[in-house]
């Protein structure tokens, strides 16, 4: 049960949202799709007494600039798949979004946004996003700040978000190929490893989600067997340990996750 | 397919029936299974989410609680401040351990542990001066709101002095562990030891031996509805408090006590159920610390268990290490097995029990002559343990299907082959073993049905293929033996129940029965087991379960017993009537009552079918005509009976052989799975299972139960744990962490069904609902462990997570 009074805000415009988040600093939460906020509301893992909506500012479209992609704050799951555009020019993003759990009550409202500002280790969008290179762009008091996602991401459920600030979008590559795997217990599981390949001209690269508590982007000299095996094990040092596995099994699998994720990248996506 | 074993010389005391009753004349065959049921009753409502629970009852004026519980694994309790909670505005009650000592007394145990010959002690609604589990109640709240409850939780301060804590049972058994309860001197809640023969001679003697350990983590039940209850007070001291039970009247005969209320001014309703399987057991301080609090409140109270703490409670974490001797063909020739149950703390709930039939349930469908089991209920600063669907017959469901796994292998011999070999034969029921009085079984053929369902040859065809191709699939096998319908004298936990048929002058058909429904169904089989009796159509009959104030008194829902036992005394209630009313309808219609049939609604003349009267004239002429007209003498419609299975043995024979379970339904099950080598996630493939609980009287119900029960125990062999953090804290709070299965985990299910009636019970039947759980652990952990064969290694530890498998195959599987 929320314990607190909570005020509602919904404002108009990026400015207004910024002043209210500076304002409430320390006692407010960014509401986009809710599905990890309000579940932690109920059970008193966060206490806030206000919430700011960013339904009201139109961040759902997904649409291109210049030679990227942008994604609105507000786009969802659903939203991710059904586009056309994402399809077509991002396709890893809506391969992730297939393999996300929790049925439609969940890809309906839960936003890619989200996901990346939630920075739980064990969620798919940070590695993915990291690994097309996207940009973040927050707004604030002062107005637009861009930083890229390697950076926002500062650990394991934390961004580098100042105050007053909220991420309005993420721009990302157009990367037409790439593959993806991911490995968790079941499907009421988190990740426990994802690995992002990407091919952009001669470059491969992989980047392994949910095994550290931040995207480990590992650049691929030679895609044999063994020189992806010894290239994730050099990179991966400090594998996250959780409830549903230790930090040494997940070293274990990000070789077989990456190696995956490449063999998916050169033959396409298995049924 | 039918045994027919006489029934055994009873070792009962006389007072105790003793053998299944004849039926009257024309009455149904009971043991017809024809494939027909009804519909769900209410189906329609849950289907359509207008089913009401306990979370729904909602009285004028009603209040939350809230419950402080403990963070630390071990700690005295030096003070407890409340009085910022007190003066809160939306607080109306705050209630600390040493409040609520003079206002309840100790809570009676679910199952007194020292009928048993174990340890006890005693227990409050709130800790007083120490805590033993993250997670013990200390402190209560009442507010105006559920919001305002748990904030005010913040503001009650506990000054607590940390105790060293224990949380592994092999720690707890040290000499130098941290002791919970200081009067016993260790840890050790008891022993359970079940043996025949010498099984240390004949292993010792036998030309093959294997020593293993398996050990199965601590797991949780997981229902869809978490626990919850609502108290009332009427202005004149009436209580009535609306709980997720699973035992409504003992839980009113326990709150009379605790609360020092006449039984008579409690009112216990059980409200629908979203899954019980032992969680709601009664015995939880919750209990009447809900209705204490409504009292202190002068108004309902209402509270409802989070998932965080219901993931609190405990169940199955054994550790098993078993040595087995036997010959060149497989045939086993000693076996032993010390298991060793955490039972996390002790409490007055359900649960430590289940190292009872962990050990009792050996050597389940397997005919060892030398055995010797001794299961040991250990104590440590884990949350206590309160029942789960399988009460420890799963384990030994696993050791044993395990076992025989492991002698396969080594004698290379096929392991269905293994099992034939050891299994009890069907001419050999009833068949004693230390601690059971088998009645009726037919393995073999079970197993066949299973293997030929699975496609058994086939699937070892397709082993060998994927594996040239360097893929790893497993096939698994599980027979479960379970135990069910058990009676322990002394407690309230009974082998008896007892309903009340009554048909009103409308003909109109009430049935009031002490078992209570989880949501299995079991009102619907019911009412279609009196309907039959009276030829009536089954919306006719109204079926009343869990209100305390309307049912006779009962002991609801546990041990797969509710058709042996109210079913059968429904029936029995139904008979005496047909044979009131027959007489009635022989005095009216001048014929003999013999000749009557009751059929479509009517009682009918067998000889002379003109000569007719429909069911209700003739129930209301009874009651317009009753004591008036002649030959009309008994005008009461109404009758109360009890039955039970006519198989239990409470006092110990010449070699020491007793039974308090007496019905012994089984199944068989084979698995295929596919086990990914480099991460040791598992994937279930194939799944068949035959199943065999004697007559079936609702054959949609039973599959259910099954179908939930494969699901629960694949769960419970491949993902679900609470693992517990170097603090003593469970590390487990939602579902998220706590993995049970989802649809696409699972395959789809191939079932049949053999029946071997039971010829102890009245209808024939064994007890359907926790069979299945222990069948597919077994076969998981079989299925996996086959797969891992090429690899040269085996899984001992369950559940058989990705980490655990990929651990096993890089360390050499040393367990």
């Amino acid at each position: 049960m929320i314990r607190t009074h909570l005020r509602y805000h919904r404002p108009d415009t990026p400015d207004d949202a910024a002043a209210l988040l500076a304002e409430h600093h320390g006692r407010v939460a960014v509401l986009a799709g809710g599905s990890q906020l309000l579940p932690r509301m109920h059970r008193g893992e966060v206490d806030l007494d206000h919430v700011v909506d960013l339904r009201g500012l139109g961040l759902r479209a997904i649409e291109r600039t210049g030679g990227r992609v942008r994604l609105g704050a507000m786009v969802t799951y659903d939203d991710a798949l059904a586009s056309a555009l994402l399809a077509e020019a991002v396709p890893l993003l809506p391969r992730v979004a297939r393999g996300v759990t929790g049925g439609r009550q969940l890809t309906g409202h839960a936003t890619l946004v989200g996901a990346l500002c939630h920075a739980f280790p064990g969620t798919d969008m940070p590695g993915a996003l990291s690994a097309l290179g996207a940009t973040v762009e927050l707004h604030g008091p002062d107005g637009p700040r861009e930083c890229p996602v390697d950076e926002f991401l500062l650990g394991a459920q934390s961004i580098d978000r100042r105050p007053g600030e909220f991420v309005a979008a993420v721009t990302v590559d157009g990367v037409a190929r790439s593959g993806y795997c991911k490995v968790k217990h079941a499907t009421g599981s988190w990740p426990i490893a994802t690995a992002s390949a990407i091919e952009d001209g001669d470059a491969l690269t992989v980047t392994l989600g949910a095994v550290q508590a931040r995207p480990l982007r590992i650049v691929i000299p030679d895609p044999t067997r063994s020189a992806v095996d010894d290239a994730v094990a050099a990179a991966v040092t400090a594998p996250w340990t959780d409830v549903l596995a230790p930090g040494d099994y997940r070293a274990r699998i990000a070789p077989v996750v990456a190696r995956r994720a490449l063999t998916e990248l050169r033959e396409g996506a298995h049924a | 397919m039918t045994t027919t074993p006489t029934p055994p010389h009873s070792l009962r005391t006389a007072a105790e029936p003793d053998t299944v009753p004849d039926p009257p004349p024309g009455a149904p065959d009971l043991h017809e299974t024809d494939g027909h049921q009804p519909l769900r009753r209410d189906g329609d409502l849950l289907l359509t989410g207008r089913a009401r629970f306990v979370d729904d009852i909602a009285p004028r004026g009603l209040m939350h609680a809230a419950i402080l519980r403990s963070p630390h694994p071990h700690a005295l309790i030096r003070g407890v401040d409340a009085t910022r909670a007190r003066e809160r505005a939306d607080v109306e009650v705050v209630l600390t351990g040493a409040d609520a000592v003079d206002l309840a007394t100790p809570l009676p145990h679910f199952f007194e542990p020292s009928i048993v010959g174990c340890r006890t002690t005693e227990f409050r609604c709130l800790a007083t001066d120490r805590v033993r589990w993250v997670g013990e109640p200390v402190a209560a709240v009442v507010a105006t709101s559920l919001a305002a409850a748990e904030a005010a939780l913040d503001d009650i301060v506990v000054d607590y002095e940390p105790l060293p804590a224990v949380l592994d049972a092999d720690e707890a058994l040290r000499e130098d562990a941290p002791v919970l309860f200081e009067e016993w001197g260790d840890n050790r809640l008891g022993l359970f030891p079940f043996a025949e023969g010498d099984a240390a001679a004949k292993i010792a003697a036998a030309p093959h031996v294997i020593r293993d350990e398996l050990r199965v983590g601590r797991q949780h039940v997981a229902p869809m509805e978490t626990r919850g209850y609502v108290a009332e007070w009427e202005p004149g001291g009436r209580l009535t408090l609306w709980a997720s039970t699973q035992n409504p009247h003992p839980l009113r005969t326990n709150l009379a006590t605790t609360l020092g209320v006449p039984e008579d001014r409690v009112r216990v309703v059980a409200t629908r159920m979203g899954g019980g399987f032992g969680h709601k057991f009664n015995g939880y301080g919750e209990e009447p610390l809900v209705c204490l609090l409504s009292r202190l409140a002068d108004a309902p109270v209402k509270w409802i268990e989070t998932r965080k703490d219901c993931l609190l409670v405990g169940a199955r974490e054994f550790t098993h290490r078993f040595e087995v001797g036997f010959d060149d063909d497989g045939v086993v020739l000693g076996l032993s097995d010390r298991i060793v149950g955490n039972i996390g703390c002790l409490a007055p709930w359900g649960g430590w029990s289940m190292t009872f039939p962990a050990g009792m349930t050996f050597p389940g469908p397997y005919r060892i002559a030398d055995y010797a089991i001794e299961s040991v209920p250990v104590v440590t600063n884990k949350a206590p343990w309160n029942g789960f669907r399988g009460y420890g017959k799963e384990q030994a469901a696993m050791a044993l299907e395990r076992i025989m796994d492991l002698v396969a292998e080594h004698r290379g011999i096929d392991p269905a082959e293994v099992r034939r070999r050891n299994f009890i034969p069907p001419e050999a029921f009833p068949f004693w073993t230390a601690a059971k009085h088998l009645d009726s079984g037919e393995y073999a053929a079970a197993l066949d049905k299973a293997l030929a369902l699975a496609g058994y040859d086939a699937l070892r065809e397709r082993q060998a293929a994927a594996l040239a191709q360097g893929r790893h699939l497993g096939v698994g096998i599980g027979f479960e033996l379970t135990p069910e319908g058990g009676d322990f004298a002394g407690s309230f936990v009974r082998g008896f129940d007892t309903s009340t048929v009554r048909v009103h002058p409308s003909g109109a058909v009430s049935v009031l029965t002490g078992v209570t429904s989880p949501g299995t169904g079991n009102e619907t089989s019911i009412a279609h087991l009196v309907a039959r009796e009276f030829g009536i159509a089954v919306e006719a009959v109204g079926v009343t379960q869990g209100d305390t104030d309307s049912c006779p008194y009962g002991f609801g829902n546990f041990t797969s017993r509710s058709l042996a036992t109210g079913g059968a005394a429904a029936v029995l209630a139904a008979r005496e009537l047909r044979e009131r009313m027959a007489d009635a309808a022989s005095a009216l219609l001048d014929a003999d009552a013999a000749d009557f049939e009751f059929r479509d609604g009517a009682v009918v003349s067998r000889t002379a079918p003109e000569t007719s009267l429909t069911f209700a004239e003739l129930a209301e002429t009874i009651y317009r005509r009753g004591l008036a007209a002649p030959g009309l003498d008994q005008p009461l419609l109404e009758v109360t009976r009890i039955d039970l299975p006519h198989n239990f043995h409470h006092v110990p024979d010449d070699q020491g052989r007793f039974s308090a379970y007496p019905s012994f339904p089984y199944s068989a099950h084979v698995a295929l799975v596919e086990v990914d080598a480099e991460t040791g996630v598992v994937e279930v493939l194939e799944y068949s299972a035959i199943d065999d609980c004697g007559v079936v009287i609702s054959p949609g119900f039973v599959a259910g139960q099954l179908y939930g029960a494969i699901a629960q125990g694949i769960g419970g062999a491949l993902w679900e744990e609470v693992p517990y953090d170097e603090d003593g804290a469970p590390a487990a709070e939602t579902f998220k962490h706590y993995l049970t299965p989802r649809a696409p985990d699972l395959p789809s299910f191939r079932l049949e069904h053999q029946h071997t009636p039971s010829p102890f019970t009245l209808l024939g039947t064994k007890g359907a609902g926790e069979s299945g759980v222990g069948g597919a652990m077994a076969a998981l952990l079989n299925a996996v462990n086959d797969g891992l064969r090429p690899l040269g290694v085996h899984a001992h530890r369950v559940p058989l997570t990705p980490p655990v498998v990929l651990d096993a195959i890089v360390s050499g599987g040393a367990p």
